[in-house]
């Protein structure tokens, strides 16, 4: 398998002095979902790279925040930095997550950041 | 629900956790900052070169091609679990990287134990 | 007169030293980066610690405005510490693992935040400084999203059922600090008492900032309550 390889220089010139995320703002066009959607995270087939957390796979949430623009990690790894989406921090109720969390716990959450492509409508 | 279902996508496909025996030798010889420091009355926590080998991730990490940071991490974490387990925090990190390396070729483990000595031998001559 | 002591140093060359040396240089021979890149990220290392952190909350802590500000918007509410989450670094663009998106999670007296990276212990290094070694551990990244009182108890943080524990899990470029809820018996105190007890466990949410403690708790290692088993379904 070929390695990935990363234009630093496309980059630098891209981010010096804006920051990343920062600098892919504005590309993603609009944003799918809004703070307060029931989301759920899609079940894609595992890819080298991949930052979407196995354990969240499948599993209903609350979209919190609208945190920032960027490429996929999935893409990014591969220097596919054309695309940007939207990320999303997602807040779920732990006994969504595990099903045997104790039920005296039932209020605790966890959350957690998705690119668009991770979700779709609950 | 395994291990891998809180998120160890497979990702260390092909690392070969088997010892390297220039590592090994290191490993089983090689004096830790622990013991080091307590010998000799020291208080600082990490050995001064801890601070170069968190330099040699960052700068692997912005140049992201010879081995890039995820692949990094998870072997890390593969060989902190097994081959380097009983070895204290800092000297294990910079095991797993030469392993790391080795296994990539990236590093040959014969070039390593000669530059090795060169620099040993630059670091006692009076 | 009095006699200085020459502070003690160890007077030997471990094979842990000559190591990093010889792969720093062979990195450096075969390309991979240069001296100067690698001189440029120990520098910058070097000048990076808990303390930009702390002083972050005490300020909130303070200052309803600023708190507000540090909520909405990390990065701005940074740059008052002396934190530069962009231009700070060699890139200035930010580092590779840490980017430029700091979140403050404010904790309230119903909702208490605990942050960790499970897939390679991201780390809000800039404002924070360096990862402790429990926080890297295999140990810690998987057993906290999943079994967090119980971790968090091995810390000595037990907390009310009715309180709500939000596990925050860095997987992608925002990287977090806990503000923690001030505690009582700190009124008056100037913004430096207040961020001495801020510690760096209490920022990433495994402690309670108490008046009086100053420094981390030890971390004893010990088997988890939960071990993690290899290949064992968990039904």
């Amino acid at each position: 398998m070929s390695k990935p390889h990363y234009d630093r220089e496309h980059h630098a010139k891209k981010a010096t002095g804006i920051g990343d995320p920062q600098c892919f703002k504005g590309e993603a066009g609009k944003a799918r979902f809004k703070v307060g959607d029931r989301v759920r995270v899609r079940n894609l087939p595992d890819v080298f790279y991949t930052r979407c957390q196995v354990y969240t796979r499948g599993a209903v949430g609350t979209v919190t925040e609208l945190v920032y623009e960027s490429p996929a990690a999935e893409d990014e790894a591969w220097d596919n930095t054309d695309k940007p989406e939207w990320f999303y921090s997602v807040v779920f109720r732990q006994k969504e997550l595990w099903p045997e969390y104790p039920d005296l716990y039932a209020e605790d959450t966890l959350e957690s950041e998705f690119s668009e492509r991770w979700l779709e409508p609950a | 629900m395994t291990t891998a279902d809180i998120g160890d996508v497979d990702m260390g496909r092909g690392l070969d956790t088997t010892p390297i025996p220039l590592l090994e030798q290191i490993r089983s010889q090689g004096r830790v900052w622990e013991d080091l420091a307590a010998q000799y009355g020291v208080t600082n926590p990490d050995p001064p070169w801890k601070v170069n080998l968190e330099g040699i991730c960052d700068a692997l990490s912005a140049e992201a091609y010879a081995l890039p940071v995820l692949e990094r991490r998870y072997e890390e974490d593969e060989l902190s679990e097994d081959l380097y387990a009983d070895v204290p925090y800092p000297e294990r990190q910079l095991l797993a990287l030469a392993h790391s390396l080795i296994r990539r070729g990236v590093v040959d483990e014969a070039e390593l134990e000669t530059r090795m000595k060169q620099v040993h031998e630059r670091l006692t001559r009076i | 007169m009095s006699e200085h002591k020459a502070a003690p140093m160890v007077d030997e060359v471990s094979d842990f030293e000559v190591l990093e040396m010889a792969v720093r240089e062979l990195a450096i021979e075969k390309g991979l980066f240069s001296a100067e890149d690698h001189r440029r990220w120990t520098e910058y290392i070097h000048t990076l610690g808990p303390l930009p952190a702390a002083r972050l909350v005490a300020k909130a802590w303070l200052d309803p405005e600023y708190r507000k500000l540090a909520v909405r918007d990390g990065v701005k509410a940074s740059l008052e510490v002396g934190v530069d989450w962009i231009n700070d670094m060699p890139t200035h663009f930010g580092t590779p693992s840490d980017y430029c998106n700091l979140r403050v999670l404010e904790d309230t007296p119903k909702v208490k935040h605990v942050v960790v990276c499970t897939l390679c212990s991201c780390y809000p290094r800039p404002i924070l400084g360096q990862s402790p070694e429990w926080y890297r551990t295999p140990n810690y990244r998987r057993r906290l999203v999943r079994w967090p009182r119980q971790v968090l108890a091995e810390f000595g943080l037990q907390l009310p059922a009715d309180v709500e524990i939000r596990v925050a899990d860095s997987n992608q470029k925002t990287r977090y600090i806990v503000m923690p809820v001030r505690p009582e018996g700190t009124d008056g105190w100037s913004e430096e008492q207040l961020a001495e007890i801020v510690t760096r466990d209490c920022l990433i949410g495994v402690a309670v900032p108490k008046p009086g403690v100053t420094a981390n708790a030890l971390r004893p290692v010990h088997p988890a309550v939960h071990p993690v088993q290899h290949g064992h379904d968990h039904g």
